[in-house]
């Protein structure tokens, strides 16, 4: 399971193409945003913030972990294309650790990109009064969702087995992304959005993650991100692990 | 090969580029759902920015909805550039490359399917907004103008860097910091501007506002149209 979570992760960082979608592309539009709507602090109803960067930060990084779920799913269905997958399935390991190596490659990706996305920001002024603490659990909170969204589209690798089909799902994470409040606070998004927003496990955790690293419960309350993105990955996991046997079966 | 031959190959190989978005289930979905979810997405995020002082429209949706035209038309012109550089990964290009035909025709081909391809989602998300209650002040034409961007083809993420670094989420005079430096040099600022004349209330149409924009879209067809000559070139070595 380690030396598939070890491949899983050492594929990322050997091709060029994959680092672009899971660190520079989050930190560039963290960039663009801080860059183009900091003038939104001076909204009424904005909250007092140390730095607005420290604000939307948590939304690059949650950005991050659903790009780190999404290119698991693309590897794995990549594998499965060019006929890897099926000399895995061959060797003498139990089946389900290849979703779960696959899984601990994902959360590995996810912990690389948080500290990277929180030190460049830090660097640019963004400051975290919540504390070293803070840090490590809001790291904690992005990794479990890295995972949970890594088995999704894992399923649905395992499912269809169609790269380009995986290529294809890039623009809907941002429907994820953007339905929740990542880059602007709650009670300030359309109303429409605002009602969606509800729904979506990823407003708990983005929120969760925000109230972590600005030390401050009003904007968002860490137990209940927690429970949003571990039912997240379980139930994601569990639907993986659901089509790994499903794929068996009709093999 | 005489000039009136040429066309007939351009038009075929503008065929074959098009038979790939109406053979292929499915294959324009990406480029057209992923503007129309920027377009809901940021206008519901960023919505409330119209509320601050300079912005120069009520409706953040008609600020946004010639960002997400421009996003669709550049995700159409990546699609086109990922299907030849399959051509050329499966061996297809090469191919092409023997036949009795002028080469810069084996791009040009694709080119053209691109421009046409984006006026899908292009048409779409304006649809879209105007759907949704964005504003249109001056004419559709002007809006859909930009599918001019399909002069090269660039990747899907290239497209979404050189779109945002420009005036994509608040006019220049709220920028802060290096974005306002860069989104001065960025040609797409430019072209946004243009186009917002049709949908931003507080853009009079003028030719101080179109000017700029033409000029932006006559040199990324030149640069990138040349750079796209190159790589031909130095594939044929």
């Amino acid at each position: 399971m380690l030396a598939l979570g070890r491949r899983a992760l050492s594929v990322q960082f050997r091709r060029a193409q994959l680092l672009m979608p899971t660190f520079v592309l989050p930190l560039m539009l963290l960039a663009v945003i801080a860059s183009g709507t900091s003038a939104a602090q001076g909204l009424r109803g904005f909250p007092d913030v140390a730095s607005y960067l420290g604000f939307i930060v948590p939304g690059t990084i949650i950005q991050g972990a659903l790009l780190a779920g999404l290119t698991s799913g693309t590897a794995m269905a990549a594998d499965i294309e060019f006929g890897f997958f099926d000399r895995l399935l061959a060797a003498p390991v139990r089946r389900t650790s290849l979703v779960v190596g696959r899984q601990a490659g994902t959360l590995g990706l996810s912990v690389l990109q948080s500290c990277f996305f929180l030190a460049v920001a830090f660097l640019f002024g963004a400051r975290y009064p919540g504390g070293i603490g803070a840090l490590l659990a809001a790291i904690g909170l992005a990794a479990i969702t890295a995972i949970g969204i890594g088995g999704l589209a894992s399923a649905i690798a395992l499912r269809t087995g169609s790269l380009s089909l995986m290529q294809s799902i890039f623009p809907f994470v941002f429907i994820l992304l953007f339905t929740a409040p990542a880059f602007f606070p709650r009670d300030l998004l359309s109303p429409a959005l605002r009602d969606v927003a509800v729904y979506n496990p990823l407003t708990y955790i983005v929120e969760a993650v925000r109230g972590l690293l600005q030390g401050s419960n009003a904007l968002g309350d860490p137990l209940q991100g927690l429970a949003a993105a571990v039912l997240l990955a379980v139930a994601t996991t569990a639907l993986a692990t659901f089509a790994l046997k499903e794929r068996l079966r009709t093999l | 090969m005489s000039a009136p031959s040429a066309l007939p190959v351009a038009l075929v190989l503008w065929r074959r580029s098009l038979n790939e978005v109406l053979r292929v289930r499915g294959a324009l979905l990406p480029a057209t759902i992923a503007p129309v979810v920027f377009l809901l997405g940021m206008s519901g995020q960023f919505g409330r920015l119209t509320g601050l002082e300079l912005f120069p429209t009520d409706s953040y949706l008609s600020w946004i909805v010639p960002l997400s035209c421009l996003q669709g038309a550049g995700f159409a012109g990546a699609a086109t550039g990922s299907n030849l550089a399959r051509d050329i990964e499966q061996g297809w290009f090469d191919r092409l490359l023997v036949a009795p035909v002028p080469r810069p025709l084996l791009v040009i081909g694709p080119i053209l399917g691109g421009v046409t391809r984006s006026l899908v989602p292009a048409t779409v998300v304006l649809i879209a907004g105007l759907a949704l209650g964005a504003e249109l002040t001056g004419g559709v034409f002007i809006a859909v103008t930009f599918r001019t961007q399909q002069a090269g083809p660039l990747m899907q993420q290239g497209v979404f860097l050189a779109v945002f670094l420009s005036t994509a989420y608040t006019p220049e005079v709220l920028l802060r910091g290096w974005l306002a430096n860069v989104a001065e040099y960025n040609p797409v600022t430019y072209v946004l501007e243009l186009a917002r004349q049709a949908t931003v209330s507080g853009i009079e149409p003028s030719l101080a506002h179109t000017w700029p924009g033409l000029l932006a879209l006559a040199a990324m067809i030149a640069v990138l149209g040349a750079l796209a000559l190159a790589g031909l070139r130095r594939m044929g070595r």
